[in-house]
């Protein structure tokens, strides 16, 4: 049984990659911590007295369950929100707002004073990031799993629930296409 | 694509993976309200987490643990199931032996008492005992 110390360690080393992947996935950083903090409640409540080894899996398997459940809320609320909007007289043209006035920076574009190699490792990040979020989700998912989480073939299967198989083909057309597609954008790792 | 190529684009995509992750994990710093939110949200985690049993409880579930091996998982599940299932099993054998018994030595006892004459007279006047002989004389 996981103690709380370990509960505790292991999460505070998982929860930022959780994060980022809920990001890469929804691209909303509200919607991806509120996906982290379910996960973490869920794992805690449920599975919180399970061996300390069993929680990687189950705590990716839980992300990944958390990300597919906010997507379907997201079906269903769309669909409400078409609904009411066709509902609902027109908005003015004074109303409409220019995209730009709301347009938020990107994290490191403003690094004037920054030195050149520290510049570069963040747009490099950035757009890593970017193509990342650009794969199918599975491929995505797969390569993450395997790459960054470091779980082995049989693991990252677990984790998505499809064949072992599955999870190759995933990864190694996850890997040619975001290959492409730094090479198109002229980065070569 | 060729059987000979396989391994080596295999390599290749691990040492592709391999750097990706090294990028990615220069990318793990958070502003200071994302890390508190995560924090907190953590902290939510570990006070629903069920308590640790303490005391006896935990003394004894370390002995079985010892005695036993491991409690969780499908071997701790088999464990609590089966063998309650057993002890119940057992306890219903040994209630059916015993009324057998009860029943084997109270028949032996009367056919005793009739070999011998030693039935008191009363016994013929009772209509349960009569139907009784009844029975035992049909089966005979």
């Amino acid at each position: 049984m996981a103690s709380r110390s370990e509960l505790s360690a292991f999460l505070e080393s998982v929860e930022r990659r959780a994060f980022k992947q809920a990001v890469f996935a929804v691209r909303d950083e509200e919607a991806a911590l509120d996906i982290v903090q379910d996960a973490m409640l869920r794992l805690a409540e449920k599975y919180g007295h399970r061996p300390a080894e069993e929680l990687p899996l189950l705590f990716h398997r839980i992300v990944q369950n958390a990300i597919r459940d906010w997507f379907r809320r997201q079906k269903v609320r769309s669909l409400w929100t078409t609904l009411l909007s066709s509902l609902s007289p027109s908005r003015g043209e004074d109303d409409e707002q220019d995209p730009l006035e709301t347009l938020q920076p990107a994290d490191g574009s403003n690094m004037e004073e920054a030195p050149a190699e520290q510049l570069e490792r963040a747009q490099v990040l950035e757009i890593i990031e970017q193509e990342l979020a650009r794969l199918p989700a599975r491929q995505r998912e797969a390569f993450v799993m395997r790459y960054w989480e470091e779980l082995d073939v049989a693991e990252t299967a677990r984790v998505m629930g499809c064949s072992e198989g599955s999870v190759k083909t995933h990864c190694s057309r996850a890997a040619h296409a975001l290959a492409a597609a730094l090479r198109a954008r002229g980065i070569t790792l | 694509m060729s059987p000979a190529k396989r391994p080596e684009q295999a390599m290749n995509e691990f040492q592709f993976g391999d750097k990706i992750r090294h990028i990615l994990n220069q990318g793990l710093s958070l502003d200071s309200r994302k890390a508190a939110r995560l924090q907190a949200a953590r902290e939510l985690a570990l006070a629903r987490k069920r308590p640790e049993p303490v005391g006896v409880l935990a003394s004894t579930g370390v002995w079985a643990g010892n005695m036993v091996g491991d409690f969780g998982g499908w071997t701790g599940l088999s464990l609590r199931v089966l063998v309650p299932v057993a002890m119940l099993l057992i306890g219903f054998g040994a209630i059916y032996t015993w009324q057998q018994n009860q029943r084997a030595a109270e028949v032996e006892e009367i056919d005793a008492q009739l070999l011998t004459g030693d039935l008191p007279i009363d016994a013929y006047l009772d209509r349960g005992f009569q139907n009784y002989l009844k029975t035992r004389a049909a089966e005979e």
